[in-house]
């Protein structure tokens, strides 16, 4: 077997490529939005993983696919589920790990991993995107600031404040209606983290029925939002790992099932 | 509309009959439309009932009868419920409510239903339907008889329902005018049995491995035959099924060829087109080779005493009753067919059988058995997200390909 491999994730939000050689190891990874166009999106972020990892398209042993737009990947070698992706994705990076959150752009799942990091069973949320990154980027809107500064607006916060509505339109129009009462920013943001994290540990529990007795990590964009994962954390009552750039880690899981098959 | 459609349907399928295609599929689907064709026909005797009510009963007192949730799924089937929904949704009745009913509550306002001679509702398997058949006695003025139908096979309840269904001999003898016969429901009893032990003989051949069953062949088979039982065209479907399993089997000849993995599927199959079994054959050799609602969970009846019998029949249904019952039911299957995975589309809108999706998924996973819960709606195409359903379904089978190692 010669050659490397390209993990491709298309997600509603961004589009993720990482390229691996065959040991594993991470050439280079990089994340693009994904935009109106899917085909661009996953050109723009396959031709970035090639530049930064020096390599020519032909070098390429095998490319699998995952995410949303999986099967709009005109060249690859199979299409997989984001599910098991992250699973293989995670299993090498944490292998400790027996629950994997992984909170994508408009789906969040929870997936129990057996020893040898196959699935085991798995949920996700239902159609409604309430809980997930879309939900994110719309409260960020109404609170006026950039979805990456959500993710340490919560401290200082102390109120066991919970948006009453998970419905991303309505929990929107919460939030503008708590900045015309005067509460606090920091409170808001900490109410919307409880708020996603309340949900998502459901989908959790669906899975894992006591999350204190399993290693937990995380996965997905959303886990670069620290705010989040602290109320993960503490909803679960368990400390929740993630790994260095939790966004990639289905298009990694996707580059090693690549390489595993061609094995 | 409903009635050329039924009339088209007979002349499809008897012209294709034929000409050769004697599959058992199109024998029952010629069984169907024909009972349809009936029901529209404007000269049989109809009723309209509750899925769990006593239909060779029905049948041998020249009742043309059918539950009116087959109406909801054949509008479905048809691509004509998304305006019949949106319609009703119009005149107030909330959308959170079984599309099943809607769709019927909607087709009666339209006139696209017949107007039966009297109606017959049964408390299961849930009290949704029994509000939706007093409303359609309203809507028709016609009377209505309910059958309470008790949740526990015991002596008392079985007693307490067949004395229900001598009452409801006198209340359909009084609507045709026609005096109840008692030879006529022995002689209905015998093909009940017949059609009884050749349905238990083909779930057995289905259960072969390979199964000579694909996805499609037994789609809503199980609660559909059912009408025409106390019929000799039950025992022929039953018998033609039967006989085309056997076939297969001993030829070992698979209904999908190159089968991976066996599914079951619980509660009620999506009713309008999709393509979600030939997706699972076609990609991932995973056949959908058992249905909850394919089992015969009744005894045999008694032909010289024939209403304990019945009524044991009207009790014993999966859905009636405690889950507990419901999970050994599918335990029970998931062993007999050696099934790898289940799928349960949780209908929306449907409190009877959501309500138990967790306690189900606990059970049988405790038994080794995956369980991919789908949040669906099995009549209304406008609550389907094709893409999600796509994702989840290639998950599970993912992890079940996995776990199998195929
Ligand atoms: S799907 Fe549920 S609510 Fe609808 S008719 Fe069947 S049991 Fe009743």
């Amino acid at each position: 077997m010669s050659g490397y491999f390209l993990g491709i994730d298309i997600g509603s939000l961004s589009c993720d490529a990482v390229i691996i050689d065959k040991s594993g190891r991470i050439l280079s990874a990089s994340v693009v939005p994904t935009g109106a166009r899917n085909r661009e999106a996953i050109e723009r972020a396959t031709g970035e993983a090639l530049r930064d990892a020096g390599l020519a398209r032909d070098r390429l042993a095998a490319m699998i696919s995952t995410g949303y737009g999986r099967d709009r990947v005109e060249d690859r070698t199979a299409a997989v589920t984001e599910i098991t992706c992250h699973a293989r994705g995670i299993f090498e990076l944490l292998p400790d790990v027996r629950l994997l959150i992984d909170i994508g752009g408009q789906d969040s799942k929870a997936v129990a991993l057996g020893p040898n990091g196959k699935v085991v069973d798995f949920a996700m949320n239902d159609k409604c995107a309430a809980g997930t990154g879309r939900f994110l980027e719309a409260m960020a809107r109404a609170l006026g600031v950039d979805i990456t500064e959500l993710a340490e607006m919560d401290h200082g916060a102390t109120r066991e404040l919970t948006l009453s509505s998970m419905c991303t339109v309505f929990a929107e129009s919460e939030v503008v209606s708590l900045i015309a009462q005067g509460m606090p920013e920091n409170e808001i943001v900490r109410g919307l983290n409880r708020s996603i994290a309340s949900r998502t540990v459901s989908l959790a529990k669906r899975v894992c029925t006591d999350p204190t007795r399993s290693v937990v990590a995380m996965s997905g964009g959303v886990a670069h939002n620290k705010g989040v994962v602290r109320a993960l954390s503490d909803f679960l009552t368990t400390p929740v790992n993630v790994p260095p750039m939790p966004d990639t880690v289905g298009a990694y899981g996707a580059a090693l099932i690549a390489r595993d098959r061609a094995v | 509309m409903i009635k050329s459609y039924f009339d088209n349907m007979v002349d499809g399928i008897e012209k294709s009959l034929a000409s050769g295609d004697a599959s058992a599929r199109k024998r029952y689907a010629l069984s169907v439309a024909r009972l349809g064709s009936r029901l529209y026909s404007g000269k049989d005797k109809v009723a309209w009932c509750g899925v769990t009510a006593p239909f060779d009963l029905l049948n041998s007192m020249g009742v043309t009868s059918c539950f009116v949730e087959f109406i909801g799924a054949m509008l479905a089937g048809m691509g004509a419920a998304d305006p019949l929904l949106g319609k009703i949704e119009d005149a107030g009745y909330g959308p959170d409510t079984c599309a099943y009913h809607r769709a019927v509550i909607a087709a009666a306002k339209d006139g696209m239903m017949p107007v039966p001679d009297f109606l017959v509702a049964t408390s299961a398997p849930c009290t949704g339907g029994l509000a939706v058949m007093e409303t359609l006695a309203r809507e028709f003025s016609r009377d209505l008889f309910v059958l309470h139908i008790p949740q526990t096979d015991d002596p008392d309840s079985v007693s307490y329902l067949a004395d229900q269904l001598r009452e409801l001999t006198d209340f359909v003898a009084f609507h045709t005018k026609v005096p109840f016969d008692m030879e006529k429901l022995r002689a209905a009893s015998v093909l009940t049995n017949q059609a009884r032990k050749l349905m238990v003989d083909a779930y057995r051949l289905a259960a072969a491995k390979p199964s000579p069953v694909a996805g499609k062949t037994l789609n809503n088979f199980g609660v559909v035959v059912a009408l025409l039982l106390g019929t000799q065209e039950a025992v022929d479907v039953c018998r033609s099924f039967r006989d085309e399993f056997a076939r297969k089997v001993e030829r070992g000849e698979a209904g999908v060829p190159g089968e991976k993995l066996r599914l079951l599927w619980i509660q009620n199959r999506i009713q309008f087109k999709n393509d979600i079994t030939d997706y699972l054959e076609n990609e991932w050799g995973a056949v959908v080779v058992a249905d909850e609602l394919n089992a015969v969970t009744f005894g045999p009846i008694d032909p010289d005493d024939p209403f304990p019998g019945i009524a044991r029949r009207s009790i014993s249904i999966p859905l009636n009753g405690s889950v507990d019952r419901r999970l050994e039911n599918l335990l029970s299957m998931c062993r007999d067919y050696s099934i790898d995975g289940a799928i349960n589309p949780c209908h929306w809108g449907c409190r009877q059988g959501t309500g138990a999706s967790a306690m189900i998924a606990t059970g049988l996973k405790a038994a080794g058995v995956p369980v991919l819960n789908m949040d669906v709606d099995c009549i209304d195409r406008r609550n389907f997200a094709p893409g999600q359903i796509k994702t989840r379904l290639e998950a599970f089978i993912e992890m079940l390909s996995e776990n199998k190692g195929v």
